[in-house]
């Protein structure tokens, strides 16, 4: 279980994170919904240690990560796909997955976990020679996934993993996420796609300029007036719909 | 005639290519542009005609005491000297700036106590100077060992870089030092290593050069220049760049020695590189990861 308390960011005067606390247990998609700019993407680099966070507590099954350097991180079992993804373009498929086992807690299994990950995405392996930067944004993005698997991580951090994907490539990696999640990983996700990530995910919170605002259960939060004027437009009728796209549930 | 320009062209190639490879991965992974390249190869080229001169030992055996000598020196050099200058450079750019000026004193203290040790003077030993039949031309024994060692090495290091899961690291680095933390490697640990491999490289070229050059405490910052011109006419951080750029010039400067004049050696080498420059400033094959 991932704990969170106490964590702010702040670019000189600007507080971009505001005393931020959350949790996220094995086998549990937390959403985080949030604006443009409200600090989302800020929070999810200062717990995976690319941002130095102020006076935050990071326990991650008790142990304590506040300040510890990022490669230090995911060494514990906490893994981020980044916005833009940050996988190795000149690298092959099969190398940046190798590098994704990088981590000494994912040797012992790094057999089993690449097995797992071609069958999360067929489709990486087809392509395990193929150099990254020439693939599709979907299959990019299945790459990074794959990748944060690699290290065997108790916790992934995704951030924005449906930005500029098609339809099909989008609803492909949100079972991919439910699969995971079903395996006993805990996922704290930020999506702009609210809808979609709302239907598969089990709680989530609301920031707002930098600070948790609401929190509440997937189903909670579908149904709050509020929510749903902000992110998924007004009394959509089409509400349940997506939630078939979940492929399960928790 | 022919044969013989081509043999010696490609044996000063292979030297030209293992030290150049040193340098690209200084730079291309550690992000270090060490001006005091040449000087830590003229290092090694002193130690092996010491260790030879006075204890007799062999330079291959040389070799085995020389280079992970070189690697922890670059090492400790890495971690004492540039850390402090990578942990408060705000970008890459700042730091290159800043590891040019501190390699570039750094190499005249190398200079100064190579000149305090040996003087000025030139140096070389004999050691295999009997020379091999080659269709028909005649190339001494101690350049074909040095090239068949250097193609040796350089393949080593090609097949680390890209079969073992530490070469594959370093090449993360190399193209994406942001990410690469995401995986769990520690790129300030990473580019240590790089640096002090890029020493060990060099240094291994020293040995071999001395076999059959002869060279003294100035001569250097001659083989930096010449290694820096490899390195932007392969591609910063190209090792097969480097291999090929490396060859083009050593051939081409034994040509022109041979045919033209030798004197024009050095005004051929800047030719060829503005060149390259001017149609292909990327570099011959671009700034790729292998």
């Amino acid at each position: 279980m991932l704990e969170i308390s106490g964590i702010s960011v702040a670019y000189g005067k600007h507080l971009a994170v505001d005393r931020v606390a959350l949790n996220v247990k094995p086998g549990e998609i937390v959403l985080i919904l949030g604006a443009n700019g409200s600090g989302k993407t800020s929070l999810l680099k200062a717990i995976a240690g690319i941002q130095p966070a102020a006076g935050a507590t990071i326990r991650l099954a008790g142990r304590e990560l506040g300040g510890l350097p990022a490669h230090a991180i995911v060494e514990a079992g906490l893994a981020l796909v980044p916005e833009g993804r940050g996988i190795f373009g000149e690298l092959t498929v099969r190398e940046n997955l190798e590098l994704g086992a990088f981590a000494r807690r994912a040797r012992p299994a790094e057999v089993r976990n690449l097995r797992h990950v071609l069958e999360l995405f067929p489709r990486l392996g087809e392509r395990l020679g193929q150099q990254v930067r020439t693939m599709s944004g979907g299959e990019q993005q299945m790459v990074a996934v794959g990748r944060a698997l690699m290290s065997a991580p108790s916790i992934l951090l995704l951030d924005e993993p449906s930005l500029g994907l098609s339809p099909l490539m989008c609803k492909e990696l949100f079972a991919a996420l439910a699969r995971i999640r079903d395996d006993g990983l805990g996922i704290l996700l930020v999506e702009q796609n609210a809808r979609r990530s709302l239907a598969i995910a089990d709680r989530g919170y609301l920031i707002a300029n930098g600070r948790i605002v609401g929190e509440g259960s997937a189903q909670d939060l579908r149904n709050d007036p509020a929510v749903q004027r902000a992110y998924l437009g007004a009394a959509e009728p089409g509400l349940t719909a997506p939630a078939q796209d979940g492929a399960g549930s928790a | 005639m022919f044969v013989a320009a081509v043999a010696s062209g490609l044996v000063l190639g292979g030297m030209y290519a293992l030290i150049a490879m040193g340098l690209t991965l200084q730079y291309g992974v550690a992000r270090i542009m060490n001006l005091a390249h040449g000087e830590l190869m003229i290092a090694a080229a002193f130690a092996a005609f010491w260790l030879f001169t006075s204890a007799a030992v062999n330079p291959l055996v040389g070799l085995l005491l020389v280079v992970p000598a070189a690697f922890a020196v670059s090492w400790a050099i890495y971690r004492l000297l540039l850390t402090p200058l990578v942990a408060r450079a705000p970008n890459r750019d700042a730091l290159e700036v800043d590891s040019i000026l501190a390699t570039f004193g750094m190499l005249f203290v190398i200079q100064g106590v190579m000149l305090a040790m040996f003087g000025g003077a030139y140096y070389s030993y004999s050691f295999l100077a009997f020379p091999v039949n080659i269709a028909g031309a005649t190339v001494a024994a101690n350049r074909l060992l040095a090239l068949g060692f250097a193609a040796a090495i350089g393949l080593g290091l090609y097949l680390y870089l890209t079969r073992t899961r530490l070469g594959t690291a370093v090449r993360a680095v190399a193209v994406d030092p942001n990410s690469a933390p995401l995986v769990a490697i520690d790129v300030r640990a990473t580019a240590a290593l790089a640096f002090a491999f890029g020493g060990a490289l060099v240094a291994a070229g020293g040995v071999l050069i001395s076999m059959f050059l002869t060279f003294n405490a100035n001569i250097g910052v001659v083989f930096t220049m010449k290694a820096l011109i490899v390195v932007i006419m392969g591609g910063v951080g190209n090792l097969l760049g480097c291999l090929v750029a490396g060859l083009i010039l050593g051939l081409v400067e034994t040509f022109v020695a041979t045919w033209i004049d030798p004197g024009l050696t050095l005004a051929a080498t800047y030719a060829i590189f503005l060149v390259i420059l001017l149609v292909r400033p990327q570099g011959l094959f671009g700034t790729a990861s292998r």
